[in-house]
């Protein structure tokens, strides 16, 4: 016989919201990070040694199937072409890394919101910890696209931005939580 | 008495679940815009095998999470945290997401098993054809597979709400899928 009362909890509002939030934003911000992690890995190890793109391969009934046009077909060879080209040689590998990193991070805030919720000791400064990471891990993103070229900026910099913002919302949410509970505690000793 | 949250293992294969469902939607929206395949261009090989095998995968991981889930079973949310009809619908939502994830992932291997592709489970061993390459079923099989998707998609949008109503009310549903 197991039992664990869910619904006298001393956790307070703020960490529940918050904890939530950043659970969901954390699957997502994950699948988002492992999504870029594969896309950098495919783009370079698929790429012509050559650097010239071969002809595009449409056949009618893949089309048919893709529900796309013979012009559109081809534009996927040359928008695969225009990214490579807009690509400098040490930004697939930096981006791997900071993408890594932050898979590792935001599966990190799945288990710190989790903790939130439940409001356990350490969560709160775990998820002060992890948020100032995920929003490292997007400025140094930021940085990197930038110093890139019109295209990729175009790609990227609105969605990591956003991130940032978000990020930093978490963060400032987490400490502003941190320094109520203190005040309480202080006024409960008083 | 029985526990009131889930099963510790339901929890952390739900987590895992979720993440890997984001995981095929936004890499797949990302791969359908690759060259479509041939012998020079192979962009898209890579991403359709992972994607095929974590569908595959999924679904073994749901009947393991269904299992759980039914052997030890939570008890029942309590009526100040939710209301009998409230209760019915999340029932109704959760048999309809379990039931399309099941749809997603079979529709999606028939509609790639009527391709040239075989399927290589996590690069050990190629799965048995269970069936020739045939457009016409490709085709038909793939258009359930991507509208039954977004069906999902929007179902996981209100399960994701509900999940945020909890929250903000600082109840003990919350708390039923959050323990470590």
């Amino acid at each position: 016989m197991v039992s664990n009362d869910l619904n006298n909890s001393s956790t307070p509002n703020w960490a529940s919201i918050l904890g939530v939030v950043a659970i969901m934003l954390g699957v997502f911000l994950t699948a988002m990070h492992g999504t870029e992690l594969m896309k950098q890995s495919v783009m370079t190890s698929n790429m012509p040694v050559s650097g010239v793109m071969p002809e595009a391969d449409c056949p009618l009934g893949e089309l048919d199937e893709e529900g796309i046009t013979l012009e559109q077909c081809e534009f996927l060879v040359d928008y695969v072409q225009g990214i490579a080209q807009s690509t400098p040689d040490w930004f697939p590998d930096t981006m791997m890394k900071l993408a890594l990193v932050g898979t590792l991070l935001a599966f990190a805030s799945v288990i710190i919101g989790g903790a939130l919720v439940n409001y356990t000791p350490w969560s709160t400064t775990a998820a002060i910890a992890v948020f100032i990471g995920l929003a490292a891990v997007d400025l140094l993103q930021f940085a990197a696209v930038v110093m890139t070229g019109p295209l990729l900026r175009d790609m990227y910099l609105w969605s990591i931005l956003l991130w940032f913002l978000l990020h930093l919302m978490l963060l400032v949410g987490a400490i502003a939580g941190r320094h109520t509970e203190a005040a309480r505690i202080q006024r409960d000793v008083a | 008495m029985q526990r009131q949250g889930f099963n510790r293992a339901v929890v952390v294969l739900h987590w895992l679940l979720a993440v890997s469902i984001f995981f095929l939607f936004i890499s797949s929206w990302w791969m359908m815009g690759l060259p479509l395949p041939s012998e020079e261009l192979q962009f898209r090989a890579f991403p359709f095998q992972l994607h095929k095998n974590i569908g595959l995968t999924l679904v073994v991981l749901l009947i393991v999470m269904l299992y759980m889930r039914f052997k030890y079973p939570p008890a029942p949310p309590s009526a100040q945290d939710m209301t009998p009809w409230m209760h019915k619908s999340a029932i109704l939502a959760h048999i309809a997401i379990y039931g399309l994830i099941f749809f997603v992932c079979i529709s999606g291997y028939l509609s790639s098993a009527h391709t040239k592709w075989d399927t290589t489970v996590w690069w050990l061993f190629t799965l048995p054809r269970i069936a020739e390459a045939n457009e016409d079923m490709n085709e038909f099989w793939g258009e359930l597979h991507t509208y039954s998707a977004w069906i999902l998609l929007a179902l996981i949008a209100v399960h994701v709400s509900g999940a945020i109503y909890h929250s903000y009310r600082n109840d003990g549903i919350i708390r039923r899928m959050m323990r470590w």
